[in-house]
């Protein structure tokens, strides 16, 4: 049984690493990227002296001008075919969706154009494009600016869909993209902008469609990613009081899934629960639970799966509902409890 | 003083062997038409299929003085386009039969047919989808420090969505080298572009955006071929993009399921007789380009270059199911 | 050479149609774009348009035939050209390949959806409640689920009810020649933990019982108590330790005690029978740790006990002569079905274990009599204690109760027996815990 804390904290405080925010690791991977290869721009609204809603660009544009820092006019469909067409036609362009939310008017060039032109074209065509995409709840901006529909994009063969969970991870998962020659969507959740963790000089790449065991234990497995990754982190801490060992997997990648990891950490522990931010409906814990139903580890499941996801309905405004609208720690801990003593 | 030259745009402009080749690839995009249209009827051909034929000048007039370094994007009438910037008919034809040596390798069919080696980034499905698309690939050109200029393919039914307008916008905003051709056939599937259309020319959009628009008779290869030699001017020269719009007409219905309800017979017949390719020919023969047996031999040729690619596509094998997820991601 | 009229493919899924009438007669002149036939298809119907001016023949589709796609279904012949029969038209044509020919017999494996080996059912797996996990040991070991106990929510049958069956099912294959003996096995007595909260309670069973039947006191007491149950020797999973006396087994308990409840500081017990007098003999030793005790008919306190039923019990080797006996331990012997006496006997077949526990009962309790007194012990406990007693217990008698002086509360349940944690367990439960609130509390 693991009793460790969040193993990047422990890091942190062990070694006294050099620690960036999140939104820093994003931006220094967007700066190394430039500086070493003229063919990136970083596309988006108010990205330029604003420095983007979210101040992930703040000051790229006095490092690379705004030939190469480009504020795009309020026009995500055309914005985003642009950033579409110029990876089609040799740049890497970074496009920014302001909220992930805006991505919805978009969706002709996310879904018809970037996702499915080298199939169309026979292989003949390469759009490396990345979506960077601001999501999540907790922010109080309600309905049309809380989001988190990443799961809509798991459904689209073409893309590929990232979630990073820590500054580490957001830092090696856009050069990642950029590495790659496929467009690449990567959800970053807006409550992680200001988190702060170890980030490694230099370059390096997260490798997409990899998990990672977070934590290891042996009663009961819980997959999450992004801010729900750290919730569940929490969660499983507690959990120790129980007496009740939980394995924390960070998903990292939703396009490609790691199959491989969450079947062999519940062949391990027969006990399965999935947590995300989005509606719990069709949701990525739909995928994840299909997945092990049908595979192998179907055999070790000692009870059913439990899906912890958003409500069936808009994300609220009233603060108090917004945060019983998903999942949270508390609600984590209930539920891994009754899931590991066998009460499900 | 010099006498001045009075005749058309293209004569006075091209090498005769290059106005003969253009003839020559007119022939091809209608036997071409014609052919996939017999295949179709034939149960050859599965899905369905946009005809161009009656639009064979706005396609290759445009595309005349294009390198394959520049661009064009296409739509779902695009075989013309395709044919237009260089592609083989045999691949093509190969294509629309599913074929594993088709230009998509069977993936694409006959509304995403492209060869992108000849800079054609590929015909569209969907009404305005290549219009950003064609803005990303002039940024591209600007960035990278090209000449290059992309050519921006779409229909009347195009001028009305939201991509339209954002996308020469945007062109305008950062002064980018693409051409927005318009070809205005009428209607968007059986809607008149009177019934659809705020302005009476769609190049009258082109003043909203602060770029040069002009309509010209598409059916007019030098008109057309004058008009983007001038939008492709500008753009070269780093001042932006224009807008040039093509009145012309297709013969056939919208795609194979028309019925034809929303046209009469005596408007077909009356366009019928205003034939692009009757017209350069004849316009060829008058400046002496072109003589009555040299035209029958371009005809002729593009009658075997047809029935050859039709050959091509029968023999070539179909793709492998087991490779249906190939080309969905980049091979590694 | 004549032109072909073929039957047209005018929409998307079209793959046949049918012809309605034909407008030209056979031998007719025909000039290109008239009329020839009407086509039906599932959507609409569609005039087809003569390909060529000429003379019209070899009609080979009547009205209302269904032809297919592509089919000749007429020629068109220039005027003053020899007009022959289709089919010697079509023999002489060059045969065209389907360009769309069937594309090589693959191995389908990339599209075809997961499939499972069919498993084993040797068993109507159908309306049991079991994990597939449990199915899967099932199989492993050759277990039939339908004798195997669920003891997961709604009685689902879990892997470790598999394990625990299983095991259970291999221990007498240990002594298959000797059935009547049994040897001494190494070990400390068994214990099981279900989690949950709070201050543990610690389950000590009674004489020829184990640890599974604290199941319906179990469910009584909540989900969330924290609960450590301790198996004693050959009983349940425990080994069958030698024993020579009362003190021996305490020893034994104490020991097992110590193992199981060192991560808390304090614990409460509750024994049943001679679990009560183990409790009673734990609380003496390990005052310290033991916040509070509940004391469901405990033994030790007098020398009676119902020899006779305790025997049966013992030597019962069927369904049949072990069901009177149960009856006896309880107030309501309507409540014994046949179907718990057969349940009872699944877990007493293994005749080591009868021998096992026929000797243990001539150490106790020889010639009929408790051979251990635990009243000293009561007498002396500081610990908030709870005796429960039924009014109708046929083996211990509650009255024994009064023969002890000491600051204990005694429940007397009317209508309850010997076993009033599995006759009612809700009012057991009850007071177990408002003892332990009382404990807590005091």
């Amino acid at each position: 049984m693991s009793t460790r804390k969040s193993e990047m904290n422990a890091m942190i405080q062990d070694q006294g690493l050099r620690t960036l925010s999140y939104a820093e690791a994003i931006r220094e991977a967007m700066a190394m990227a430039m500086e070493a290869d003229p063919t990136v721009i970083l596309m988006g609204e108010d990205i330029g002296v604003y420095g983007g809603a979210f101040q992930v660009t703040l000051d790229l544009v006095d490092r690379f001008g705004t030939d190469r820092v480009m504020d795009t006019p309020i026009s995500e469909l055309g914005g985003a075919g642009v950033a579409v067409g110029a990876a089609l036609t040799g740049l890497k362009p970074i496009f920014e969706f302001q909220f992930s939310d805006f991505a919805m008017l978009a969706m002709e060039q996310i879904v018809n154009q970037a996702a499915k032109l080298r199939y169309m074209l026979g292989g003949e065509a390469s759009v490396p494009v990345v979506f960077r995409m601001p999501s999540g709840s907790g922010t109080g901006a309600a309905a049309q600016h809380s989001q988190s529909i990443e799961a809509w994009f798991g459904h689209v063969p073409g893309l590929k869909v990232l979630q990073p969970s820590t500054p580490e991870d957001a830092k090696g998962m856009l050069l990642a993209a950029l590495a790659d020659p496929d467009p690449v969507m990567i959800f970053e959740h807006k409550l992680l902008y200001k988190m702060k963790g170890h980030v490694p000089e230099g370059s390096y790449l997260t490798p997409i469609g990899k998990a990672l065991v977070r934590r290891t234990g042996t009663d009961i497995t819980i997959v999450a990613g992004s801010i729900m990754l750290h919730r569940a982190l929490e969660a499983a801490e507690k959990l120790t009081a129980d007496g009740i060992s939980a394995e924390v997997i960070d998903l990292r990648s939703i396009r490609p899934i790691d199959h491989e990891t969450i079947r062999a950490s519940v062949r391990k522990t027969g006990r399965l629960m999935v947590v995300y931010e989005g509606v719990k409906a069709f949701g990525v814990g739909a995928e994840i639970s299909a997945m092990v139903a049908e595979s192998d580890a179907f055999d070790f499941l000692d009870a059913p799966i439990l899906r912890l996801g958003a409500a069936d309905a808009p994300v609220p405004y009233n603060p108090d509902l917004e945060r019983a609208s998903v999942p949270q720690v508390d609600t984590i801990l209930t539920a891994a409890r009754r899931l590991a003593r066998r009460e499900v | 003083m010099n006498k001045p030259d009075n005749r058309p745009f293209a004569i006075r402009t091209y090498a005769p062997e290059v106005l003969r080749e253009a003839l020559k690839r007119m022939y091809l995009i209608r036997r071409f038409e014609e052919g996939a249209e017999d295949s179709y009827t034939r149960g050859l051909i599965h899905g369905t299929m946009h005809l161009s034929i009656g639009q064979e000048a706005s396609a290759m007039a445009t595309c005349i003085e294009l390198s394959d370094d520049d661009k064009i994007t296409s739509t779902h009438r695009g075989h013309g386009h395709c044919i237009a910037k260089g592609a083989d008919v045999g691949r093509m034809f190969a294509e629309f039969f599913g074929k594993e040596t088709g230009y998509c390798h069977g993936r694409g069919g006959s509304m995403h047919i492209a060869d992108v080696k000849t800079g054609n980034l590929g015909a569209n499905g969907i009404v305005g989808g290549g219009l950003p698309i064609a803005v990303g690939s002039a940024l591209s050109a600007k960035r990278l420090g090209k000449s290059d200029v992309t050519i921006c393919f779409f229909g009347d039914g195009a001028n009305n969505e939201g991509a339209f307008h954002e996308a020469l916008n945007m062109a305008s905003v950062w002064k980018l080298p693409v051409i927005f051709v318009c070809e205005n056939n009428g209607y968007g599937m059986s809607t008149s572009v009177a019934r659809s259309t705020s302005v009476s020319h769609i190049a009258d959009r082109a003043v909203a955006y602060s770029m040069p628009g002009v309509t010209v008779d598409g059916n007019d290869f030098s008109a057309v071929a004058e008009a983007v030699h001038t939008a492709i001017a500008r753009a070269r020269a780093g001042d932006g993009p224009s807008l040039v719009e093509n009145l012309t007409y297709r013969w056939r219905g919208h795609s194979k399921s028309d019925r034809n309800r929303y046209r009469s017979k005596e408007e077909i017949e009356d366009w019928m007789t205003r034939d692009p390719i009757a017209r350069f020919q004849s316009e060829l023969i008058a400046h002496g380009v072109l003589d009555d047996h040299g035209a029958n031999a371009i005809a002729a040729a593009a009658v075997a270059e047809m029935e050859a690619g039709i050959k091509f596509a029968k023999a070539g094998p179909a793709p492998s199911l087991a490779e249906v997820t190939r080309y969905v991601y980049a091979e590694v | 050479m004549p032109v072909e009229v073929i039957l047209p493919k005018v929409d998307m899924d079209m793959t046949h149609g049918t012809v309605a009438v034909w407008h030209v007669a056979p031998g007719d002149a025909v000039t290109k774009g008239t009329p020839l036939f009407d086509i039906e298809t599932d959507k609409a119907a569609m005039e087809v348009e003569a390909p060529a001016s000429g003379r019209l023949h070899a009609v080979t589709a009547r009205p209302g035939d269904k032809v297919a796609v592509g089919t000749v279904v007429a020629l068109i012949y220039a005027e003053g050209e020899v007009v022959v029969e289709l089919a010697t038209v079509i023999a002489a044509a060059p045969a065209s390949p389907d360009p769309r020919d069937k594309p090589a017999a693959v191995p389908l494996a990339a599209l075809a959806p997961v499939q499972f080996a069919a498993p084993a059912t040797q068993e109507t797996n159908g309306l049991l409640r079991a994990t597939p996990a449990a199915r899967a040991a099932a199989r492993q070991a050759g277990v039939m689920l339908a004798d195997v106990d669920g003891t997961g929510p709604q009685g689902r049958i879990q892997r470790e009810d598999v394990a625990a069956y299983a095991d259970r099912q291999s221990a007498p294959a240990h002594m298959p020649d000797s059935p009547a003996v049994w040897s001494a096995q190494p070990g400390p007595l068994h214990v099981s933990h279900r989690k949950g909260s709070g201050v543990p309670l610690v389950l000590l069973h009674g004489f020829t019982a184990d640890s599974q039947s604290w199941a319906p006191l179990e469910k009584a007491l909540g989900s969330d108590r924290r609960l450590i149950r301790i198996d004693l020797p050959g009983h349940g999973r425990s080994p069958r330790r030698k024993l020579r006396s009362f003190a021996d087994l305490a020893r034994m308990m104490v020991e097992a005690f110590d193992e199981a409840t060192k991560a808390y500081d304090e614990v409460h017990v509750l024994g049943h029978s001679l679990g009560g007098a183990l409790a009673l003999a734990v609380a003496d030793i390990r005052a310290r740790n033991v916040a509070g005790l509940s004391l469901i008919a405990p033994a030790g306190l007098g020398p009676e006990i119902d020899a006779t039923a305790l025997t049966g019990i013992i030597r019962a080797t069927r369904a049949e002569s072990l069901a009177p006996w149960l009856r006896c331990l309880t107030a309501r012997p309507e409540g014994i079905s046949d179907e718990y006496s057969r349940a009872a006997m699944k877990l007493r077949r293994d005749p080591a274990l009868r021998t096992f526990q026929a000797e243990m009962a001539e150490v106790l309790f020889p010639d009929g009599v408790q051979a251990f007194d635990l009243r000293p012990a009561l007498s002396r406990l500081q610990c908030q204690t709870t005796l429960i007693w039924g009014r109708s217990d046929h083996i211990l008698p509650w009255r024994q109760a009064l023969n002890v002086s000491g600051d204990f509360a005694l429940h007397l349940l009317r209508d309850a027996g010997h076993v009033p944690q599995i006759e009612c367990p809700d009012r057991v439960a009850r007071i177990v815990l408002r003892g332990m609130v009382a404990a807590s509390t005091g």
